[in-house]
């Protein structure tokens, strides 16, 4: 038997396709990317959520304007840890407020004053993204008007993204809506102030509690100018001249390839998956830029370096993490970018899950498991408990939802959406991962459990 | 016209100059010919916003407002000539209607539209006690349209509770801004008016309607438009 009916799931068998054991003599990937079946309380957020939240929210100058009720807003508002180094990002929440007033007699006007007075606040912002919410979408607002309109008045871009939160069947499609929205309307408008032979832009890095401030200058110490990082801690002026960088690379590949594509297809500029998380990925990625821009032997040096300042000190958490097994349940991609940096501290991954994997994200996952390997489409808190008790991993790499949870299971928890103490990108980010993890694992805390295991 | 031509402040464009709490009974409500009292719920601006939830906020304020506490002998509601969202299914859906006509002619689009809100009272029947009470033709003069009003009245499992002949009689009125039966009360038409309203209320026939497929509409039209010369 290849896929998996849980204890949890007997009332709902329609998720036996989604829960994968692996074979590799016959390999057969999880369902996904299709609508939750009513039953399964499933932890999926909302285009909203995945448009404004991972790819549009980064944006560090522009004015992250909601259009909608105010909830929408508020729980929005600053739960994703991409820093920047600017003092309107994260720190203020915009949103139009809609109310039942608003309902009837339109959003427009509260929309168009929203623009103007927010601008008129922070006039540092270099442009106002405006995401529209459910209602709006239901109510018919015409927002690219409304926006156009309020362009022209204040100076700056206003942005329309139309991402209501019904649209798509997970925050995947907001990803992919904030992608085709910046390329179509951003993207293009801009010319660089200078180009050089080496321009990069690094796709798909959110600077999740600084990953880009540790990823961005490796790469300059290669030689290769990063244009733009998409979008962690990027402005809004980093954004126009993407299209002509020589080459992008792509980190998150399930939330940006997108916009990669896009580039590739009407510009023509080339890109490459890389994974910047543990010594030999990201080994390989400079490895495969400095093949690219011709500079191997400035990314040798810069490898060198950094193996030489950071590999003794995982050589260390090795020493005392080395059999351990673990769970990694992340949005996509952390699932699969980790598993190899997880072997590189002797850690073996016996259990995957995606909450809104594509095919393409649970191939990524199959070659890289073991026999054995349990993969599992959109989790449930049942099923994550269920397998919990199960399979007792010497620790769980999730977000913020499964926390608690596992500590009350008495198992060491690792916050992998927005990190315990970042970044854990590049060399020196995996020392911290390495650190949080010995320390989560080999706390004395949990000699004081001795209640065994059992499902609530 | 029951107010004689006054325009009167709609409950949702008081609701926008002076909010929620701007909306008082003396304001929206007004009393026209007969005692009647008359509201208008009004709505957004075309192609702006959402009626629908315009209808749903309207009834709600005017029952806040207390609008229903006095003994009224009725209480019509004039709906829009589709249910085309949730909303304007309000009347029907949450127990304020009791007894729905439904106003077509011997047009195709009329019965269509008839038929349509004959779906939306099914849905709501089961849950409510609103009821079809009949089917009003008002007449547009096309060939048969008694017998065939009368027939598409049959099939959806109601009866035609009056034929209102088309007349002059309602342009003029209306141009000296009354209503016909104030305007010229021993006319004709003033009569088939009468006569509508006494059938309404000696109306023992409440059915939950049958509506017909489409295929079945257009059949009954070729058969029914079909006129030997």
């Amino acid at each position: 038997m290849t896929t998996i009916l849980p204890e949890c799931d007997i009332p709902i068998p329609q998720r036996q396709p989604h829960i994968v054991c692996h074979n590799p003599e016959n390999i057969v990937l999880p369902m996904c990317n299709v609508q939750t079946v009513p039953g399964d309380m499933t932890e999926r957020g909302c285009t909203f959520a995945g448009c404004r939240g991972v790819v549009g929210g980064p944006v560090k100058d522009a004015i992250q304007l909601v259009h909608g009720p105010i909830g929408c807003a508020y729980y929005t508002w600053g739960t994703r840890r991409n820093l920047s180094d600017t003092k309107l990002h994260r720190k203020y929440c915009f949103s139009t407020d809609l109310t039942e007033e608003s309902v009837i007699y339109g959003g427009a006007k509260k929309l168009y004053n929203s623009i103007i007075e927010s601008h008129e606040l922070f006039p540092e912002g270099k442009a106002v993204f405006v995401y529209s919410t459910c209602v709006v979408g239901l109510i018919g607002d015409d927002t690219e008007a409304i926006c156009k309109q309020a362009s022209e008045k204040i100076g700056i871009p206003v942005i329309a993204f139309h991402c209501e939160g019904f649209r798509g069947v997970s925050q995947s499609l907001g990803h992919h809506i904030a992608n085709r929205t910046l390329f179509e309307k951003v993207v293009g408008t801009a010319e660089p102030q200078e180009s050089t032979p080496y321009d990069m832009c690094i796709v798909g890095e959110f600077n999740i509690d600084g990953d880009a401030w540790i990823v961005k200058p490796l790469f300059e110490r290669m030689g290769v100018r990063v244009l733009s990082v998409f979008t962690g801690n990027a402005s809004y002026n980093d954004i126009p001249p993407m299209h002509r960088a020589k080459l992008n690379i792509v980190q998150c590949q399930r939330s940006s390839t997108y916009i990669a594509k896009m580039i590739q297809d009407k510009y023509g500029v080339p890109y490459i998956n890389v994974s910047l998380f543990g010594m030999k990925q990201t080994a390989d990625a400079l490895r495969d830029v400095g093949k690219f821009f011709h500079l191997e032997e400035n990314a040798e040096k810069v490898i060198a370096e950094e193996l030489a300042k950071y590999q003794p000190k995982i050589d260390n958490y090795r020493k005392k993490l080395d059999g351990k097994k673990c769970f990694i349940y992340q949005g996509a991609p952390r699932a699969w970018h980790w598993m190899g940096p997880m072997r590189e501290l002797g850690i073996e991954t016996i259990l995957t899950a995606t909450t809104f994997g594509h095919k393409d994200d649970y191939e990524k996952i199959m070659e890289k498991a073991n026999p054995g390997h349990i993969c599992i489409d959109n989790p449930n808190a049942l099923e994550i408990e269920e397998y919990l008790v199960k399979l007792k991993p010497d620790f769980f790499i999730g977000g913020l939802k499964e926390k608690y949870l596992t500590y009350k299971l008495g198992i060491p928890f690792i916050n992998g959406h927005s990190y315990e103490e970042g970044p854990y990108a590049g060399f020196e980010g995996f020392v911290n991962f390495a650190r949080d993890i010995d320390v989560a694992v080999n706390s004395p805390v949990w000699k004081f459990i001795n209640k065994p295991l059992e499902v609530s | 016209m029951l107010l004689w031509g006054k325009v009167q402040a709609t409950v949702l464009d008081t609701m926008r100059d002076n909010g929620p709490g701007g909306v008082t009974l003396d304001v929206v409500q007004h009393t026209g010919f007969g005692g009647i009292k008359c509201v208008e719920a009004g709505g957004p601006e075309p192609g702006v916003g959402c009626a629908g939830r315009g209808v749903i906020t309207a009834i709600k304020l005017l029952e806040e407002l207390g609008a229903y506490n006095e003994d009224f002998d009725f209480v019509f509601y004039d709906v829009l000539g589709d249910v085309v969202c949730g909303g304007f299914a309000m009347p029907i859906r949450e127990g304020y209607a009791k007894e729905i006509y439904i106003v077509a002619s011997g047009e195709l689009m009329a019965l269509y539209a008839a038929n349509n809100i004959c779906k939306g009272i099914v849905k709501f029947a089961e849950n409510g006690d609103a009821r079809l009470g009949g089917i009003i033709c008002n007449s547009r003069n096309v060939d048969n349209e008694l017998e065939l009003l009368t027939e598409f009245s049959k099939k959806i499992g109601s009866h035609l509770i009056q034929f209102v002949p088309r007349d002059n009689m309602v342009q003029r009125a209306e141009i000296n801004r009354k209503t016909v039966i104030d305007f010229e009360p021993t006319c004709k038409q003033a009569e088939v008016y009468r006569s509508l309203a006494k059938n309404i209320i000696e109306n023992t026939n409440f059915v939950i309607p049958k509506p017909m497929a489409m295929q079945e509409l257009e059949d009954m039209m070729v058969e029914f438009g079909i006129v030997e010369r």
